[in-house]
């Protein structure tokens, strides 16, 4: 039978496929993954779950259903050095779910708040967002403006300028995006990323990990000894 | 874990005939996942297979600990092989790679006898079947197995392990255990080796080769300084600058100094002549020096390659005296180029002629030994794709005469001689160095010239010649260019020698590779993403009807699992929250378990009791909540809670609140009640006890001072709700209700105000001076005036009670305990006080309370009632 193999097989010319298996403290070929968690705040509607869709996916739905909760995609993005895994937590627009907000901003590195171009109360609504996370949310969290629905450039209240002029002020990252065309959507989730600070803590699967346990991370109860330790 | 015992214990899970040859504990990989499995290789006839089973025990105890997981029949579908190379790096375990037609498995098991004999059975059954090729229905016998075994999954309830199968998708190594990701336990390091495991199979995509000139230069200066010496014949006679030095020296320094303490000046005084003679075409930078005693060996290469050339990790083998010390043995040099690994060698064998099995074993004794630390788990010798050995390997010859060997050397008939050359020899019969290849030897012996010249040795011992010298090399797309020997440098009694390569480094393209990275990795995302618990709920929103005091009203919830892994569901507290949910919600059940395409009934519960009721009289709570639904590795829901509106009562109003209203609370509107509550705007003439303590009271006075067990009969729930509602709504009727439920209703309009009648900061006062009756007088005279009324009205009401005993068979010291507890309630306590605080101690307390109470309806009170 041809298909069987020497019992013992060392890492030798027959074996390539297996090729830098093996131990590889350093290089370019070690592929580093630093994970990040990151919520999406903003005013009901104005296309956070769209944002989100479009990166994650690639998809676009025109009547997205309004989120009640707080959703959750994962999202890797390659960078010249490490690769940055995006833990996302899509957080519900409508004010009254605004008091579990600090639920899933509390620990997050970074922060995506959306406001909708052609509503200025949108816009209002994101700098308090913004003034809470300064405030309440981890003190080097990454915080991006993001002016979404820039498709509806003929309908637009709140002029590029003014956004730009007032992330500038606060030290944002800041883009106008739009989940339906596609536009600066991968741009600026790629522009968090390199923005990150990536050290080994931050890839320390132990320390980021804990916003997908959120009622573990409370100090409620641990999780049992699994096969994973 | 093969003891007799344990094989007994396997074995009882088949049937005669079928005979366990050998059992062993593994680890099932399920991507970077372990988890816990038992092979077993089972033989009937001649057929073998390799059983998997489960053990809900470790060691198995019992047959019934054990399931059967998978049956792998030993056929010509079959295949397996071992794999000592981790992919995890932190261990040093051995793999075994098991396949069954579209199936692949890989398990991993400490290295051990057990494990050796395992595999060797295995691969003994394979030729078995080679031999045999048993046809197909010899392995019935399996389907019988597996048979029992979907069996058992049908039987037990708990078949949440065997009913996890692993994921097959198109990519058969992609094996990721998708409950582990949509548990979120899959932890990032799992997640890096998934990815480097990925990578490395698809090498072949994102690399392309570049080839590299390697010089490897040996020489035994026999302890000679470098003295003003020139080596360009040696380093740097090519046309070509070599990518890569590699040189060795042996017996730099024959000192005793340097035997010993393994120190001297020679190192730095060669370096420094070597790196002075590197090929003026080149410019080369150190990559890595490692020196033991007399053996030293220098890597350089071009500046240029510096960025490609990581992980340089040295190692050193002393296999002299006593096997240990560092006259004869190995240096060694790791690192990879590109994405290429690479070992140098420079070794110096042992001595003297006839002492070549000697040598073979130093060169297994550094093979063994090499390792190379910088590395985790440490690096082996035979773990890189190329290895360039060089050095002194001290092979000679000895079955030629001197003066013939001379002879044919002299008229460059090299053939002859080198047949009888101990390492060919030796190499033929597969003594040493397997694996290696040598280039095509061509110059003179090396070995042994009277220094300064060019002749041979002519000392008494006349030594005959010798090609001590060396260089072999291990691996592909090693291109030989040249081997030579330099006889120019004369002042060792041996001459250098050197090779040269043009070796093919794998060099990553990095545009190809990011392009694979990154499909791996949305690959990997796809499959997390797709793999998160999904759920749907038929609501958001539960709203319920008006709630009225002390009647629960229920709703349901409805969670199916939409998505395609089991879900945990749980309802978390919110930040800074106590309890996942308020009071006055009851959650049945607050967490659990869904099977994909199934689904799970909630009941929700709102029930406003003497607890929870004040609360909402004064506008502190409403009936709202928002509940986390939260799934375990996934997303949150949220649920809305709510009740369109709290009927007002006078249960859970305060008696402060009480006094000012003088019709049924229904027809006030809520407003003013919470205005009450908080003290806002009162009426100037109060009632002096709240009406409905009054018309409680008077109705037990009327018609109950004579029932026997008063206070002590439980009322009807139905009674008390109507009860509550004649005295919310006012009616012109009497009063419904038994006495007994009369009484529980004075009981529960008590208890259910935001604070005792006896006000909290009270408490402790009252306890401490319970044995006393002028100071319990004094704190009853201290109360606010409504609660004092309140407390000596109802006393007085007590005392006309016990003017009945004879009737209504009560005594004084029931009475005060049961209005002890109502009057002095408890402060709210945590949970864990309440733990900690013993039934022996709340037994003091409770009669300390009923001491207190007793004084006032044993004592004539009417001096008191006065106002005196």
């Amino acid at each position: 039978m041809r298909n069987i193999r020497r019992p013992i097989r060392f890492r030798t010319k027959d074996n390539m496929a297996n090729r830098g298996t093996a131990q590889r403290p350093n290089g370019q070929t070690q592929g580093k993954i630093c994970q990040f968690k990151l919520v999406l705040l903003g005013e009901s509607a104005v296309g956070k779950s769209s944002l989100v869709l479009r990166f994650v996916k690639g998809q676009f739905h025109e009547y997205q259903e309004s989120t009640i909760g707080a959703a959750f995609l994962t999202q890797t993005v390659c960078l010249d050095d490490t690769t940055v895994k995006f833990e996302i937590w899509d957080t519900a627009g409508q004010e009254r779910y605004h008091s579990l907000a600090p639920m899933y901003y509390r620990g997050a590195q970074a922060a995506i708040v959306v406001y909708d171009i052609t509503n200025q109360d949108t816009f209002v609504r994101a700098t308090t967002w913004v003034k809470e996370l300064q405030r309440q949310a981890s003190p080097n969290i990454v915080i991006a403006l993001a002016g979404n629905k820039a498709d509806l450039a003929n309908k637009r209240v709140v002029e590029c300028d003014e956004a730009q002029a007032y992330a500038d002020e606060n030290g944002l990252l800041f883009m106008e995006t739009s989940a339906k065309t596609a536009m600066n959507v991968n741009d600026i989730f790629l522009a968090i990323a390199k923005k990150l600070p990536k050290n080994e803590q931050a890839g320390n699967g132990g320390s980021s990990g804990q916003g997908r346990r959120l009622a573990e991370a409370e100090g409620q109860k641990a999780t049992a000894g699994n096969c994973c330790k | 874990m093969s003891s007799p015992e344990q094989l007994a214990i396997i074995q009882s899970k088949f049937t005669a005939g079928e005979t366990v040859v050998i059992a062993i504990e593994a680890s099932l990989m399920q991507g970077c996942m372990r988890a816990a499995r038992l092979l077993a290789l089972v033989n009937k006839g001649s057929t073998h297979a390799l059983v998997i089973l489960l053990t809900s025990r470790t060691p198995p105890q019992v047959f019934s600990d054990l399931t059967i997981e998978r049956v792998l029949p030993i056929d010509h579908d079959f295949k397996c092989d071992l794999d000592t190379d981790g992919k995890q790096q932190d261990s040093l375990d051995v793999y075994l790679n098991v396949s069954s037609r579209k199936l692949r498995l890989v398990f991993e098991m400490r290295p051990g006898v057990t494990t050796s004999s395992l595999v060797s059975e295995i691969f003994r059954a394979i030729e078995v079947f080679q031999k045999n090729n048993s046809p197909p229905t010899e392995y019935l016998w399996i389907q019988k197995l597996t048979g029992s075994t979907r069996n058992l999954d049908s039987a037990t309830d708990d078949i949440q392990d065997v009913a996890d199968p692993l994921v097959e998708l198109e990519s058969p190594d992609l094996v990721v255990p998708r409950r582990n990701i949509a548990t979120g336990k899959t932890p990032v390091a799992a997640r890096e080796s998934v990815v480097r495991y990925q990578m490395a199979c698809k090498e072949e995509d994102y690399t392309y080769t570049e080839v590299f000139r390697m010089f490897i230069g040996t020489w035994n200066v026999n302890g000679q300084p470098p003295n003003g010496i020139t080596l360009e014949q040696w380093l740097s006679s090519d046309q070509i600058p070599p990518d890569l030095y590699a040189i060795g020296f042996q017996e730099l320094d024959l000192s005793k100094e340097a035997f010993l303490f393994n120190d001297t000046l020679r190192e730095e005084e060669w370096r420094q002549v070597v790196t002075k003679f590197l090929h003026p075409k080149g410019t080369y930078y150190q990559v890595a020096i490692v020196r033991l005693v007399g053996m030293m060996l220098i890597i350089f290469a071009q500046e240029v390659h510096k960025p490609f050339i990581k992980a340089v990790s040295v190692h050193t083998v002393g296999t002299g005296i006593m096997g240990k010390m560092g006259n004869k043995g190995g240096v060694a040099v790791s690192c990879t180029i590109h994405n290429t690994s690479v070992c140098f060698v420079n070794a110096h064998l042992a001595a003297h002629c006839e002492e070549y099995e000697r040598r073979n074993q130093d060169y297994a004794d550094i093979c063994a030994r090499l390792s190379f630390s910088s590395y985790v788990p440490p690096k082996g010798f035979k773990d890189h794709d190329q290895i360039y050995w060089l050095g002194d390997l001290n092979y000679r010859i000895t079955e030629m005469e001197s003066s013939v060997a001379k002879h044919h050397i002299t008229n460059g008939n090299y053939g002859p001689v080198i047949a009888l050359d101990q390492l060919v020899q030796q190499r033929r019969l597969g003594k040493v160095f397997q694996g290696f290849q040598e280039a095509e030897i061509n110059f003179k012996p090396t070995y042994k010239y009277d220094p300064g010249t060019d002749n041979w040795d002519s000392s008494e011992k006349g030594r005959a010649p010798a090609w001590c010298d060396r260089v072999l090399w291990k691996g592909e797309a090693i291109l030989p260019i040249d081997y030579r020997s330099h006889p120019e440098l004369k002042i060792s009694d041996h001459k250098p020698v050197s090779a040269i390569f043009d070796s093919q480094i794998r060099v990553i393209d990095i545009t190809k590779y990011r392009k694979i990275h990154e499909e791996v990795m949305k690959k990997l995302d796809k499959l997390e993403n797709e793999f998160l618990p999904q759920v749907m709920v038929d609501t958001t929103e539960v709203i319920f009807d008006t709630i009225h005091f002390m009647e629960p009203s229920t709703k349901e919830l409805i969670i199916a699992n939409t998505g395609q892994v089991p879900v945990q569901f749980e309802f978390i507290k919110k930040l800074d929250d106590t309890s996942y949910c308020k009071e006055w919600l009851h959650i049945e059940p607050y967490m659990g378990f869904i099977k994909p395409g199934e689904k799970c009934d909630i009941q929700l519960e709102i029930f406003v009791d003497k607890k929870s009721a004040c609360k909402q009289n004064s506008g502190e709570d409403k009936l709202y909540d928002i509940l986390v639904l939260h799934l375990e590795g996934g997303k949150d829901i949220f649920i809305t809670v709510l009740a369109s509106a709290y009927e007002r009562s006078c249960f859970g109003s305060s008696m402060e609140a009480l006094v000012h209203i003088r019709v049924p609370i229904r027809e006030i509107p809520a407003g003013r009640i919470m205005e009450l509550e908080n003290n806002k705007n009162p009426t100037q003439e109060p009632y002096p006890v709240p009406k409905e303590v009054w018309q409680l009271v008077d109705r037990l006075y009327r018609h109950g001072i004579k029932t026997a067990g008063l206070f002590q009969t439980p009322g009807l729930h139905s009674e008390i709700i109507a009860i509550r509602d004649w005295l919310d709504i006012g009616s012109q009727d009497a009063m419904p209700g038994g006495v007994h439920s009369v009484a529980e209703a004075l009981l529960l309009l008590l208890e259910s105000t935001a604070e005792p009648l006896v006000p909290y900061n009270l408490h402790n006062v009252c306890l401490s001076a319970a044995t006393n009756y002028l100071q319990c007088k004094q704190i009853v005279m201290q109360l606010p005036e409504i609660r004092r009324t309140v407390f000596l009205y109802i006393c007085s009401f007590l005392q006309e009670l016990l003017n009945h005993t004879e009737e209504n068979g009560l005594d004084a010291k029931t009475l005060a305990t049961l209005f002890g507890s109502i009057f002095l309630r408890d402060p709210p306590r945590s949970r864990d006080d309440r733990q900690y605080r013993s039934r022996s101690i709340q037994a003091t307390f409770d009669r300390k309370k009923a001491a207190f109470v007793y004084h006032f309806l044993v004592n004539d009170q009417s001096d008191f009632i006065l106002g005196r």
